[in-house]
């Protein structure tokens, strides 16, 4: 590799007290690429997030950040090497307008003797054009976050981070509260992120929108990576089958059928199961 | 497969155009204000003080205290947060005060330091609440509640220590009295200001500011051609001049016959004129639809008008000269005010909600429905001038009605002819909206004219002394900088930011402790400027001031449209909030009702300013 990665991530592992939240974790995120991390709940998604993002420390590994052993000690420090998080929940203020969230903290102002004020008309067009880069068109940056479409919401927070510096961008769950339509909208602000040459970090547990937007894969489970995949080391319906956990959907299946010698309803849910399986490792054998 | 998720349909996601009505309707104030003016018709309409300047100052006095509080609780309840020793700090820091000057039993000290010590330990309260429910994350409004106690008591137990007494005075004890009475106690008595011609300039600022904010209202309203039509100035001129003609003429002639005359010439230079407007900016209106009323509509219309005719039946009936009490309450006369106001102003509001449900149905609709309003409303002045006894009621009550009803009837032409703007336009937005301000200042500087200064024909029946007190202007000044920096400074916008979702805001950067912590030293401030207001003007103040009063801050602001859960709201409107409960409590004692009932009242308002609040921004966000 010609250039270091912008972000790369050797082997961290995390444990609060005596519990392994992670172990042994590695992957890289390049400029203009998007690594989607997979797993499903208590995969260690948000702890990696975390240490990403600085608001934890790894206990084991490295981080490195364009080559350089990093250790964040806070959110800001994350924020101030180029990386800024953007959480699923904690995105915007819905009832203020588009503008302000855009640059809510970081305000730009014009000054008279003591007195300072915003420069709502700079700080105005200059949203109005960052979203234009996104590709979204806001008539009127007045207008209340909380009335956009969730997906534009997200997008806000997306272009406020490319606006104000960052270069790697830590997407924590942005299509999960999402219908189909919404997603799409915002896998499509991912690549235009993308190409505008940020690095991504796409933390997802649905490996349907992972697959179209991803170069590359981490899949979590229970603390552990169960492989860093480039996009042309695996396949669409590999991938659904590692994040169903194709161990455990077995497991799950013996275990209906034996609790349920009585329960129709279970039985057959059993069943259920049991072809699903059947029929994703038929394909994933297919595709071999 | 990518290129299906690549390329969303955006088109359903943008948001639909909003008019001008309707951005000034999902405002947080607008409830406040439209209910202070419904407050004041009513007052006015059933006392005397109401509309003299004396009254004036004396609501606006009361006001003035609330106010302060009420502004510095909004920002703290935008912020998140509440302040429950807000109104026993207004008492603790005139103490304080006092304390610090008094030679026997105090510190002796000069006022000039007593002050800024003073302040310096409110903010110092201000600063622990803050940073106590920063530190522990426990609610506020048990931390303050706490807070309120301990003020509560140290009030009484100092007040008992030191003088032995709970009426602590005086504070003219203090060096430097002199200098500091004028800046926290000055009155200003305005019975001797003579100005004759002051209902031409009245009268003329209404008329301006009302034709600059007509217009500024059509200019964001519809939508502009791409070159200006010619055609229309000659409409313009004649309709103009029409007006001019029918004003000058009104104002100079007597006799019923000659009204009626000009007045019936001034509603159509007025009609002409926004006419000939419309012709020379606005395209013309491609389709104006059928008149069809949908049964929603006509069910509107109807209740509407049964409202304002039984307001006129109990008008007609009740006796207007009656003072006999009923329930111990009110006169007959006051109640017969009161049904035929609130009955009639609850029909009239009916029926424009039913002229813009119809206007959605169609433009021609909307405007029948709007100009049969208008005609209502003719027909109640004509009533009113008929049945009222006081004169007021004959004159200015009736030409305000005959002016409403003028602006509905033009409003339903001009909406038939010329079409509505779907898309911002900038420099049409711009002048417009400096029309609307350029009006509405006007129109304020009319009715302060109006209010400041007297004729030599209104001085035998001045009621009482015209004091205007200084906490008016601290008032207003507090009131002014609060919606400056709310609405212009980083500061105001990370308070909106903490109030509206804390995580998020501290997530890029805003320092959400510090912003709380300020938020609540801004509100123990103003507590101390309220406490001196309160201790100059009385000169001794008692261990109980202020106690309980924290809820009626609280009850304005969220009058005045603030959300008691935070991160939505405004000083303008806490102001206004202030205002309307400063009449209520004024306006029964005037009115000759007994004023035990003021509570019931207020809570009364509470609920109609929180309920109107919602429903109209409800209503206001769905129409768009």
């Amino acid at each position: 590799m010609s250039e270091p990665a912008l972000l790369e991530l050797n082997n961290i592992s995390k444990f609060y007290g005596n519990i392994l939240a992670l172990t042994g974790v590695t992957t890289s995120v390049n400029a203009g690429e998007v690594t989607c991390i997979l797993g499903d709940n208590g995969a260690g998604k948000s702890t990696l997030i975390k240490i990403i993002a600085g608001a934890h420390q790894q206990s084991e590994g490295t981080l490195l950040v364009e080559g350089e052993e990093v250790m964040f000690d806070s959110p800001r420090d994350a924020l101030a090497r180029g990386i800024a998080t953007v959480y699923q929940d904690l995105a915007v203020v819905p009832l203020m307008s588009v503008w302000r969230n855009f640059f809510l903290g970081s305000e730009p102002t014009k000054r008279f003797g003591p007195f300072k004020w915003i420069d709502k008309a700079r700080a105005s067009s200059i949203a109005k054009e960052e979203m234009a880069k996104m590709g979204i068109d806001i008539r009127d940056t007045e207008q209340a976050v909380g009335t956009l479409s969730g997906g534009e919401r997200q997008s806000v927070a997306i272009s406020r981070a490319a606006y104000f510096g960052a270069k790697v961008l830590l997407l924590d769950e942005p299509t999960s509260a999402l219908g189909v339509k919404q997603s799409g909208v915002v896998l499509k602000y991912i690549l235009e992120a993308r190409n505008r040459g940020l690095g991504v970090i796409f933390i997802t547990h649905n490996p349907n929108h992972a697959w179209p937007v991803g170069d590359r894969f981490l899949i979590l489970n229970l603390g552990r990576s169960m492989g860093n995949f480039a996009k042309e080391e695996i396949t669409r319906d590999e991938l659904i089958l590692m994040m169903a956990g194709g161990a455990e959907l077995e497991e799950l299946t013996r275990e209906l059928e034996t609790a349920s010698p009585g329960d129709e309803n279970l039985a057959h849910l059993a069943e259920e199961f049991a072809e699903e399986l059947e029929q994703l490792e038929e394909r994933t054998e297919h595709d071999d | 497969m990518t290129t299906a998720i690549l390329q969303p349909d955006l088109s359903d996601e943008r948001l639909a155009y909003r008019g001008p009505i309707q951005r000034l309707l999902i405002k947080p104030e607008i409830g406040g204000l439209i209910g202070a003016v419904t407050i004041w018709v009513f007052f006015w309409a059933v006392t005397v003080p109401f509309g003299t300047a004396g009254g004036t100052a004396n609501f606006m006095d009361v006001a003035a205290s609330l106010g302060i509080m009420a502004v510095a609780v909004a920002l703290l309840m935008i912020g998140g947060e509440f302040d429950l020793s807000a109104g026993a700090m207004t008492g603790a820091t005139g103490i304080l005060v006092i304390l610090l000057v008094k030679d026997i039993g105090g510190a002796g000290l000069n006022l000039w330091i007593a002050l800024p010590l003073s302040f310096v330990m409110a903010l110092g309260i201000g600063w622990f609440n803050g940073t106590l429910v920063e530190r522990t994350s426990l609610p506020s409004f048990i931390v303050t509640l706490g807070a309120f106690f301990v003020l509560k008591g140290a009030k009484l137990g100092f007040a008992k220590l030191f003088l032995g007494t709970i009426q602590v005075g005086r504070i003219d004890e203090g060096g430097g009295h002199a200098f500091w009475v004028n800046i926290f106690g000055a009155v200003w008595t305005r019975n001797d200001h003579i100005f004759n011609s002051r209902d031409t300039v009245y009268v003329g600022l209404l008329v301006a500011g009302g034709v600059a904010m007509l217009l500024g209202l059509l200019e964001l309203t519809y939508r502009r051609r791409q070159t200006f039509s010619p055609r229309g100035l000659p409409v313009l001129v004649l309709g103009a001049a029409v007006g001019v003609v029918g004003l000058v003429a009104l104002h100079t002639t007597d006799g019923t016959g000659a009204n009626w005359l000009f007045s019936i010439l001034v509603a159509f230079g007025v009609l002409i004129g926004a006419l000939g407007v419309g012709q020379w900016r606005y395209e013309t209106n491609p389709s104006r639809g059928s008149l069809q009323l949908p049964t929603n509509v006509s069910r509107l219309i109807a209740i509407g008008t049964f409202f304002v005719a039984l307001g006129v039946v109990f008008g007609l009936v009740l006796d207007s000269a009656s003072s006999d009490d009923i329930f111990l309450l009110l006169t007959e006369q006051g109640l017969r005010a009161i049904l035929f106001v609130f009955l009639s102003i609850c029909g009239l509001v009916t029926l424009v909600i039913a002229a813009a449900l119809a206007r959605k149905v169609s433009d021609l609709s909307g405007s029948a429905v709007l100009a049969y309003a208008a005609v209502v409303v003719v027909v109640l002045a004509f009533i009113v001038q008929s049945e009222a006894g006081a004169p007021k009621f004959r004159t200015e009550f009736f030409a305000a009605l005959l002016l409403a009803a003028l602006v509905m009837a033009t409003w339903a032409v001009v909406g038939v002819f010329f079409d509505k703007r779907r898309a911002s336009h900038e420099s049409a937005d711009r002048l417009g909206r400096l029309l609307a301000i350029a009006g509405a200042a006007a129109v304020f500087v009319g009715v302060v004219v109006r209010l400041l200064f007297t004729k030599d024909t209104e001085l035998p029946t001045l009621v009482g002394l015209t004091q205007f007190r200084i906490s008016i202007l601290w008032f207003l000044g507090v009131a002014a900088v609060a919606t400056w920096v709310l609405g212009s400074t980083r500061f105001g916008g990370w308070t909106f930011a903490v109030g509206g979702n804390k995580a998020a805001s501290r997530q890029v950067g805003v320092p959400a402790a510090r912003t709380k912590t300020q938020l609540f030293m801004i509100v123990s401030a103003a507590a101390w400027l309220v406490g001196m207001l309160l201790a100059f003007r009385l000169n001794t103040v008692q261990a109980s001031t202020g106690d309980g009063k924290e809820f009626e801050y609280i009850i304005a602001a969220v009058v005045g449209g603030n959300l008691l859960t935070g991160g939505y709201g405004s000083a303008f409107g806490a102001a206004v909030g202030a205002i309307i409960m400063a009449m209520s409590f004024q306006g029964i004692p005037f009115a000759g009702w007994n004023s035990d009932w003021r509570f019931l009242f207020l809570g009364v308002i509470l609920l109609l300013a929180v309920l109107a609040n919602n429903y109209i921004r409800k209503t206001a966000e769905e129409a768009s």
